[in-house]
């Protein structure tokens, strides 16, 4: 049965007096008991009985409000393993807090349960995030490394770009020059060519001259032969002369021993005689000095015809240098043409290895610019990969302070009990 | 004053009067003699006459060397003979009055006497010598 507390104290109270009553109504029966103190004991006895009433009926309250206290505190320490139990033949108020404080700790243990599960799941997916953001992490280093890389090789290949640039303008100063020399060694062969043309036309007139001074030393050599044929005949009439005066000489001869015969008469003609002798033998005198004359003349024609000879023979030899000087500026006219013809075409392959090279230098121009583009979007990326990086270790401290919190939270949720410890295991 | 007629029979220069020549003649057609010796080298045909020619170098042992086909044809006194010489030179007039006998000890054969003329001695011919010698020769 249900009573109140209220009416728990009415009731008391009531037994209280009623048990005054009694007692006042059962003293007076009581021997022993003078009269002046039968007030006194009634008194006594109210107090006792209102006492022992007192003291059970708040006993009882005291002991329920204890449970309550103690489950209250235990609730508060966190054990919501056990039930408000409270007893007593009469229920009250006591027993209705005490089931609001079990329904209470019901539904806490539920709300405890839900938040340490979700704390759980909080903790293992900060867990798992945590992993998920330290491999994300790892795989923004990663990025990071690959576009460092990345920055290092546009580097690299811009590097290699400015030399490629610079070795191809090399290249291409270096076939100007090729160019520029081809071009010389086209005009130098020109020049030779020219030089060669103008040699060749000397030589060929050296060898018209030649032919002419030859003709004409055949010629002379000719003359020379009639001119010691002539001497020879001169000779021949020295020697009739030489014979004439020999005849003389002995006519003159004869002529004198006639005379000399003839005596005294012989006289004059001895004396012409003598003068014809004379004339004779200056005559032979003369056809002598003449033969020595044609003799000297002819050695010295001799000599001139073999000088003539010699010269022809030189002459010869000079015709046939003048040939081979001849033959040779012909070779050096048609070497000078092969090479003015290789330096031309040097030259206009230079000319079209020059435009090859421009072309050339534009492309690699171009892919610097490109190269120069990658290197400033890697950089972006590098910046972005970096910015990344550095979210994604905010977001790990994040995640790391998350999972703390969640450890934290887990801690301060198992301080809850929720079953008893034999349950618990 | 006498004309003499000088030759010379090797280097040496000889002399005969142009009384005893009776003609110098030139390139006289040679005709061989049989029997003859070295010393008659042939036969002229002189005006119809046939006369010896008498080699004088080779007679009086001179060293052959050449001759300038000029022979001297003597008179009829001197046996016609004629005389091959090296080589006839000229007519020069002599004094003989300055002509000498040979010195003892001259060693030239068929020498009459010697005469200086223009720094050269002139070997005046012996023909006496020369005819006494053929016949010694064809004597034999």
């Amino acid at each position: 049965m249900r009573i109140e507390i209220s009416y728990k104290f009415i009731i008391g109270f009531i037994v209280v007096v009623v048990s005054g009553i009694l007692v006042n109504l059962v003293v007076p029966y009581i021997k022993g008991i003078e009269p002046e103190f039968r007030q006194v004991f009634a008194i006594f006895c109210s107090l006792v009985v209102g006492l022992i009433i007192g003291s059970v009926f708040s006993r009882a309250f005291s002991d329920k409000i204890r449970r309550l206290t103690s489950a209250g505190d235990r609730i508060r320490q966190g054990d919501l393993s056990e039930d408000v139990v409270v007893v007593g033949s009469f229920p009250d108020e006591t027993n209705d807090l005490a089931k609001a404080m079990n329904q209470f700790q019901a539904s806490l243990r539920i709300l405890v349960g839900d938040i340490r599960n979700i704390a759980f799941r909080v903790a293992s997916s900060s867990q798992n995030l945590s992993g998920t953001s330290q491999e994300m992490s790892a795989s923004a280093q990663e990025v990071a490394r690959a576009t460092d890389q990345i920055t290092k090789g546009a580097e690299t290949q811009a590097e290699m770009v400015e030399e490629s640039t610079r070795l191809f303008k090399e290249v291409a100063v270096s076939i100007k020059l090729v160019a520029s020399s081809a071009k010389t060694v086209a005009d130098s062969a020109d020049q030779t060519l020219e030089t060669a043309r103008s040699g060749n036309d000397m030589a060929g007139s050296s060898l018209d001259s030649i032919r002419q001074v030859l003709t004409e030393a055949e010629n002379s050599g000719q003359q020379m032969v009639n001119f010691i044929a002539q001497l020879e005949k001169i000779s021949t009439f020295v020697e009739v002369i030489n014979g004439i005066a020999q005849k003389t000489n002995l006519l003159a001869l004869n002529a004198t021993i006639e005379a000399a015969r003839a005596g005294e008469y012989g006289h004059g003609f001895a004396v012409v005689a003598e003068e014809i002798r004379k004339l004779a033998d200056s005559t032979t005198t003369s056809a002598d000095e003449i033969t020595g004359l044609v003799e000297s003349i002819r050695k010295e024609g001799q000599q001139v015809q073999t000088s003539m000879a010699q010269v022809i023979d030189e002459m010869e030899s000079g015709r046939e240098a003048a040939d081979r000087t001849n033959q040779a500026f012909s070779d050096i006219t048609q070497n000078a043409e092969g090479t003015r013809a290789k330096a031309s075409s040097i030259a206009e392959l230079a000319e079209q290895q020059i435009s090859s090279a421009e072309r050339i230098n534009r492309a690699i121009d171009e892919i610097g610019r490109v190269v120069s583009d990658n290197a400033a979007a890697t950089e972006q990326v590098s910046a972005a990969t970096e910015e990344q990086s550095a979210a994604m270790e905010e977001m790990a401290q994040s995640t790391k302070e998350l999972s703390n919190m969640s450890e934290s939270m887990l801690q301060i949720v198992q301080q809850f009990k929720l079953v008893k410890e034999q349950e618990q295991d | 004053m006498t004309l003499i007629l000088t030759y010379r029979l090797g280097n040496d220069l000889y002399g005969l009067e142009i009384d005893a020549i009776q003609e110098i003649i030139e390139d006289a057609e040679l005709h061989h003699v049989p029997r003859a010796t070295g010393v008659i080298c042939g036969a002229i045909n002189f005006h119809g006459q046939i006369l010896a020619v008498i080699d004088l170098p080779t007679l009086l042992d001179f060293a052959v060397d050449k001759h300038d086909h000029r022979h001297l044809v003597l008179t009829s006194e001197h046996r016609s003979l004629v005389l091959k010489t090296s080589c006839v030179e000229r007519i020069v007039n002599l004094e003989m009055e300055s002509l000498e006998p040979p010195p003892a000890d001259h060693d030239r054969p068929a020498v009459r006497g010697i005469i200086e003329f223009d720094e050269s001695i002139i070997n005046l011919l012996d023909t006496d010598e020369v005819i006494k010698q053929l016949e010694d020769i064809y004597a034999e």
